[in-house]
């Protein structure tokens, strides 16, 4: 039998306030390694080609997440490339509401089948496009750490 | 010989922003005592497995399949649980039924969605913790990059969006488990302030709690049942790959593979034709569209004529999400494709009320996982 009775008054109703702190280490392996080294020492990106499909990855792999066949070429790809997709966001992760949105975008690689997904700047929200032409900006090298935040962002490229 | 399979009960909470008078799993215990009446069944008795769906960041605690049995009047019997939205777990009963091990197999999924305090924070721990966590973004704002995506790679444009927000809902009016019905004008829709651009405000779905309990059976076990089976014709699920650098943005591929599965199953060829009424994923309100062209419900870039003629309205040549969808009855996390097979399944009944799509015999419900997955489910439904 479902209950009678159930709580009536909101300020009765009692809930224990718990949180969860965890702690990781997320290990890059060997084609993320080979990635991030490449990008803090040289400030170049690296991808990996897959013969069958002819396809370049970015963020390169040793596998293929189409034929699943071994990837070993490795190939320099430039720290340029088009918007592929974006957003102006106007909410941050905490969820506040931001007053001038964050513009984070898909930039594809020039030659990339991937690409790197990251805020862009130096443009204003209504001027970014699906297509433009867009290149990294990074950190000096002595600030680069090896991370996706040794990009600051990708801005319009300049001629 | 493919064993058929049927749903014989069907319990449910209503849907509600808020439900700070019951524990989660009392929201369970309450629908599963309306599914066993539903299909007159004992659990202690009868059941011979039972399969749950949660997510240990979802529910605050780690091994949640441990607190899954009690409630449902399964403990000290075969259970199991899926880390995926219901439909999976509606498939691995049709499954389990198939083998012949089992008559008869209860799926639970449920949402205490307003105990999460931080919801951005567990879908941002879903990111990729190498290339995209660090950035610090919120994870709705991949919904808006996708959008931007989809509208330019099929010409759909912003205001058909914004209809299906109207669309669904005015439909949750009608539905009385919907917390979220409102006699939204086109020209309201407009005005909403952006959130994720393109994506604003309206068209993003709002979050509920409650829960759904149904119950499968073999043909043989119907016999012995009250009530009135509702057949699962078909079903299929399908996962793309993770990787948001890589894979597909502009069209739902996992949807497409998904119910090109079920279709086979159901020995369905036309969709458009043949499907009577449609549950699908509306999450965000582009996300009905993309997932009407990757069900095959219309060509791809057709869905935003369609609903602007009206065809996926209730009276429609093609209903879809008559229920309200998530933004009329609310997003129920893993449990939201539970809630619209109940609700297909109503209509199969003939039960639906004022909503009942008439002479509906052939119902089509399919799953997303939200962001920033790109897997989901789909089950075929007939009487
Ligand atoms: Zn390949």
């Amino acid at each position: 039998m479902l209950p009678l009775e159930k709580p009536q008054q909101v300020h009765r109703a009692l809930a224990w306030q718990g949180e969860i702190p965890t702690y990781n280490i997320y290990t890059f392996g060997i084609a993320g390694e080979r990635f991030f080294r490449e990008l803090k020492e040289h400030g170049r990106f690296l991808g990996t080609r897959c013969p069958a499909c002819h396809l370049l990855y970015v963020p390169p792999r040793i596998y293929c997440e189409r034929c699943f066949a071994s990837l070993e070429e490795w190939v320099e790809v430039p720290g340029r490339g088009t918007v592929f997709t974006f957003t102006l966001a106007y909410y941050d992760l905490d969820g506040r509401r931001l007053e001038h949105p964050d513009i984070l975008a898909l930039v594809r690689l020039e030659g990339a089948h991937g690409g790197v997904l990251h805020r862009l700047g130096e443009v204003e929200p209504g001027q970014v496009a699906i297509g433009m032409p867009v290149e990294a900006v990074l950190k000096p090298p002595q600030e680069r750490r090896g991370s996706i935040l040794d990009i600051l962002y990708f801005r319009p490229t300049r001629r | 010989m493919m064993r058929r399979v049927a749903i014989v009960g069907i319990g449910f909470t209503p849907f509600r922003p808020l439900s700070p008078e019951v524990s989660y799993r009392e929201l369970v215990y309450e629908s599963a005592q309306r599914a066993y009446h539903d299909a007159g069944i004992n659990p202690r008795e009868d059941v011979d497995s039972f399969i749950t769906v949660a997510e240990d960041y979802e529910e605050g605690t780690a091994i949640f399949d441990e607190y899954t049995p009690d409630q449902l009047g399964a403990a000290l019997r075969p259970v199991h649980t899926i880390t995926a939205d219901g439909l999976y777990a509606i498939s691995a009963g049709y499954m389990l039924i198939q083998t012949g091990q089992c008559e008869v197999v209860v799926v639970e999924g449920h949402s205490k969605a307003s105990n999460v305090l931080t919801p951005s924070y567990i879908s941002a721990l879903a990111l990729d913790p190498i290339y995209n966590r660090p950035l610090r973004f919120h994870p709705a704002c991949l919904a808006g990059m996708e959008m931007a995506r989809f509208l330019v790679e099929t010409g759909t444009v912003r205001e058909q969006c914004l209809r299906v927000a109207v669309k669904n809902r005015r439909n949750a009016l009608l539905n009385p488990l919907a917390p979220y019905g409102a006699d939204l004008t086109l020209e309201e829709a407009l005005a909403s302030p952006p959130a994720f651009a393109p994506l604003s405000e309206v068209e993003m779905s709002r979050s509920a709690d409650g829960a759904i309990v149904v119950v499968l059976a073999s043909e043989e076990a119907t016999r012995r049942l009250k009530g009135h089976p509702v057949w699962i014709r078909g079903v299929g699920w399908c996962s793309d790959s993770p990787t948001l650098e890589t894979r597909e943005w502009g069209e739902a591929v996992y949807a497409h593979l998904s119910a090109r599965m079920a279709y086979r199953l159901a020995g369905i060829r036309n969709p458009a034709r043949e499907v009577h009424l449609a549950e699908i994923d509306d999450t965000y309100a582009y996300k009905e569209l993309m997932h009407m062209e990757a069900l095959g419900l219309c060509r791809r870039g057709e869905a935003g004529r369609l609903v602007e003629e009206g065809a996926t309205e209730r009276d429609g040549l093609l209903p879809v999400n008559v229920s309200g969808g998530s933004l009329g009855m609310g997003h129920l996390g893993e449990a939201t494709g539970l809630a619209r097979l109940a609700e297909a399944v109503m209509h199969l009944r003939g039960d639906a009320e004022r909503r009942q799509v008439k002479g509906a015999q052939t119902a089509l419900v399919q799953s997303w996982r939200g962001v920033p997955s790109s897997s989901g489910a789909v089950v075929v439904l007939g009487v």
